[in-house]
């Protein structure tokens, strides 16, 4: 059982996505202009990470390892496109808000990178876990990053305004270059922290 | 050849799997998909033209402008209380979609903003009320025009650091006008 916890929490913090991993950096960089933005992206993802992980380990001995590669592809892409027209067709109010970080999705490779390294040589319950985990640290990252940028650079957390309309924002976090220095600093932030405790 | 065959033939059971199940998924959530997207152009015509019921589509070719997508007559128990314009103006980002409302008077009604790709915190502000609402009960009897420092009676004020999209979004709510004109003589 402390295994399965064990992998579980694998993915919150031991080994995080974005802190550990910098894994799926392009949708990570994109889409943290805001903390609803960087949630949104998180949960859509972890969706079809949990998917993605279970399938391919359910067809993990059927797949040979020739062309694992492409198979992957295959499944993570259907099941992103399924997602996204399910929610469309039938929560569009849900759509309207993650509607547009779902074809990211497919080219996220922290999706590809847990279907190689652990959905394909583990079975489907660790699998789950190992999804569930992996997504729910990449949600919680990406919201952190997206609320730091948008306190900096728009003053707001969740489009809540923290302070009075004196306030000027550092409109370059919420650009482009800003999502390279949050991610930077508090990459060094976390290191420090680690290096502190061993 | 035999592994070939294999590897290409499992290859094409997956992907074959795959096409299936989009295929019998689109075949679900099509007419919903249709459904929902009318229905949000729907909400976005009576947001910007809150009196009409109906909206009924009018022909666009004959304003040989490229800007204008749609347009409709809004329509409240049987009489033409104005009209509807879609326009996709450049903005800085790509086209974006700009909604206007003009009533029978020569008065915007409202304007709203559909997809767009601006820049999230810049550009991205036209999709709030501060911003579009600027445009409403303005007059469209002459062309719009954007000043950096004041709204006034003819001019709104640009969003600070996203000149371009304001000015995009005016070019949007201008191309309404000129069309509004044209059905209106």
């Amino acid at each position: 059982m402390s295994n399965k916890i064990k992998i579980f929490t694998n993915g919150l913090y031991k080994e995080n996505a974005i802190f550990y991993q910098l894994l799926g950096m392009c949708p990570t960089l994109a889409v943290t202009t805001s903390a609803i933005n960087g949630l949104g992206m998180g949960l859509a993802t972890t969706a079809v990470l949990v998917l993605s992980n279970v399938v391919i380990a359910l067809l993990r001995n059927f797949i040979p390892n020739k062309i694992r590669i492409p198979s992957f592809i295959v499944v993570i892409a259907t099941f992103v496109t399924i997602i996204g027209m399910v929610m469309e067709g039938f929560i569009p109010v849900l759509y309207a808000n993650l509607g547009i970080f779902i074809p990211l999705i497919v080219v996220n490779c922290l999706i590809l990178g847990r279907a190689e390294s652990f959905a394909y040589n583990n079975g489907v319950f660790d699998s789950f876990l190992d999804g569930l985990g992996m997504g729910l640290g990449f949600a919680i990252a990406l919201t952190i990053l997206g609320s730091v940028r948008e306190i900096l650079g728009a003053g707001s957390i969740f489009g809540v305004s923290l302070f009075s309309a004196n306030f000027q924002p550092v409109l370059m976090m919420i650009l482009p270059p800003g999502a390279f220095l949050a991610l930077g600093i508090l990459m060094a932030i976390n290191n420090k922290y680690k290096s502190s405790r061993v | 050849m035999k592994e070939i065959m294999n590897l290409g033939l499992k290859l094409l059971l997956i992907s074959l799997i795959a096409a299936l199940s989009l295929g019998f998924v689109n075949a679900i959530t099509e007419d919903k998909i249709a459904e929902q997207r009318a229905l949000a152009n729907e909400r976005a015509r009576k947001a910007v033209s809150p009196e009409a019921d109906t909206f009924n589509e009018i022909d666009i070719s004959k304003l040989n402008d490229d800007l204008v997508v749609e347009g409709f007559e809004a329509i409240q128990e049987d009489l033409v209380v104005g009209y509807v314009f879609k326009t996709i103006p450049k903005g800085y980002g790509g086209s974006l979609e700009v909604i206007v409302g003009i009533d029978k008077s020569g008065t915007i009604s409202g304007v709203r903003i559909g997809s767009h790709t601006e820049t999230p915190g810049l550009g991205a502000k036209a999709t709030e009320e501060s911003f579009y609402s600027q445009y409403e009960n303005m007059s469209a009897n002459q062309e719009i025009g954007v000043s950096k420092t004041q709204k006034s009676d003819t001019e709104i004020q640009a969003i600070s650091g996203a000149t371009i999209t304001s000015e995009a979004v005016t070019k949007g709510v201008n191309s309404a006008i000129k069309a509004f004109e044209a059905y209106v003589q």
